[in-house]
């Protein structure tokens, strides 16, 4: 390949892309945050709940292949507690698929951070909830859980690597968005994201107790972020609210953030069920079949769930979702949230629901009322 | 001979907080956002401006406008034709 020659995207013959696998590898976590969207068990060893097979791992990704698959996402639980974490690196780096990590960074050694900068075009963002350990370590439940992470993100970057902090707002650490960004300026991080705590699974807790802030807090949050503090800072900076509220300026240099990417993506779970994604552990009916034992293209060709998906977004999305002018690329911002709230494959998206009751969706974005109809 | 664009009646601009505004069209549905610059050039395209007239006025209004203006323009112009949110450009001022 002649230097700076774009890697060729492997087409499926026919159909649909599936262009990234997200692996849930561990059904347990080393980390036990108040707000996680998936719950997973407390399970520092990794010794008490499934993780994903090596075998599993390889024949999800041949079965895939043939089906455009270019990258893929190693999540969890937490995915670099797998007790064969090198040897599911080494198959990504031998089949030559693009990489990205979602880790709360413990066990981020030097091998591992080595290992990770090793394969193709490699992503990894790193959880911190805050610019101290007071902050961070109270979100995660774990004591020191901060200074592992830290140190993980310096192996990250002596590997060559730009790594994304992630911080979760709530109203513990929303005095933490600075300092965080300013702790990833001196660690040599690319860029940090701010998310929103869903009401999925432990932010069910958080949002009934008022511990996550309100939609016209992150709202304004958001506008800071994206305004004052992006303007202070060369990192990239992320915040994780629907399209109808990023500026358009935003939207015009980072189009492709902060849309779900359901059409071209499929989970797997540590049990080794393939799912719409890590839902699946609270959704059964987002469970598509086993590993091995239903082939994946049929899944990916032929699940009802999928081809409803596929058939009708956007433009059956129900609620705001219907009349905002970024569904085409939003696509509702986050299916399986909206699935897991309602029941409903369409149902729009909560933060911009509630925004529209409290009269603060942005008018500019929103189908004219003239044109309704 | 000159050109003098129009932009299509129906469709409707709103401004932002910010000065950047979206082009929303109810025929297609379609949506586009458009920086300041985009504004003023939407704002000029009544039929009685040519795209040099145009770049004039940009000029008048905003710093640093390159001396390439008068080709982007056009091919803002042409972008915006093609997406349905222009129509054609009329040979005489209207
Ligand atoms: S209303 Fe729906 S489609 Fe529009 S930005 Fe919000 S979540 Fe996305």
């Amino acid at each position: 390949m002649p230097p700076g020659a774009a890697h060729a995207q492997p087409q499926p013959e026919a159909g649909p892309r599936l262009a990234q696998f997200y692996f849930y590898l561990t059904e347990g976590c080393n980390c036990a945050c108040r707000h996680c969207w998936l719950a997973p068990k407390f399970d520092p060893e990794a010794t008490r709940y499934p993780t994903l097979p090596v075998a599993a791992f390889e024949r999800v990704i041949a079965e895939a292949l043939p089906l455009g698959l270019g990258r893929v996402k190693l999540t969890g639980g937490e995915p670099l507690m797998h007790p064969d974490i090198g040897d599911l690196l080494a198959v990504v780096r031998r089949e030559d698929l693009a990489l990205t990590v979602e880790t709360n960074g413990l066990r981020l050694t030097e091998a591992l951070a080595d290992a990770i900068a090793g394969c193709r075009q490699p992503f990894v963002s790193v959880s911190l909830d805050g610019a101290e350990a007071g902050y961070h370590d109270k979100v995660r439940g774990v004591p020191g859980a901060f200074d592992l992470a830290v140190a993980g993100v310096r192996h990250l970057v002596e590997a060559g690597l730009k790594p994304q902090l992630i911080l979760s707002v709530m109203r513990d650490n929303v005095g933490q968005v600075e300092p965080v960004v300013r702790l990833a300026e001196q660690l040599g991080a690319g860029s940090v994201k701010f998310n929103l705590i869903q009401p999925t699974e432990r932010g069910v807790a958080l949002h009934e107790q008022g511990d996550s802030l309100t939609v016209p807090e992150l709202i304004d949050l958001g506008r800071w972020v994206e305004g004052d503090l992006a303007g202070s800072t060369e990192l990239a900076l992320h915040f994780d609210y629907p399209r109808a509220f990023r500026s358009l300026a935003r939207l015009a240099t980072r189009g492709g953030q902060g849309s779900c990417g359901i059409l071209g993506i499929l989970g797997v779970l540590a049990s080794g069920q393939y799912a719409l994604c890590g839902i699946g552990e609270s959704v059964p009916e987002l469970l598509f079949g086993q590993v091995g034992q239903v082939p994946l293209a049929e899944v990916w060709y032929q699940h009802p769930v999928l081809l409803a998906l596929r058939d009708g977004l956007p433009g059956k999305l129900g609620g705001i979702c219907a009349e905002c002018l970024q569904k085409s690329d939003c696509l509702g911002s986050c299916i399986a949230q909206n699935y897991y709230r309602a029941k409903d494959l369409f149902a729009p998206y909560w933060f911009c629901e509630e925004a529209d009751q409290l009269g603060l969706f942005p008018a500019s974005r929103r189908v004219p009322v003239a044109a309704k109809g | 001979m000159m050109a003098y664009p129009l932009a299509d009646p129906l469709v409707v601009l709103r401004e932002e907080f910010d000065d950047w505004a979206v082009l929303f069209h109810p025929d297609t549905g379609a949506a586009v956002g458009l920086n300041p610059v985009g504004v003023a050039i939407w704002q000029r395209l009544d039929g009685r401006h040519t795209v040099p007239g145009i770049v004039t006025e940009l000029t008048e209004t905003f710093d640093g406008v390159p001396g390439s203006a008068v080709e982007e323009v056009h091919a803002f112009v042409a972008d915006l034709i093609e997406r349905g949110f222009v129509g054609s450009a009329q040979s005489q001022p209207g």
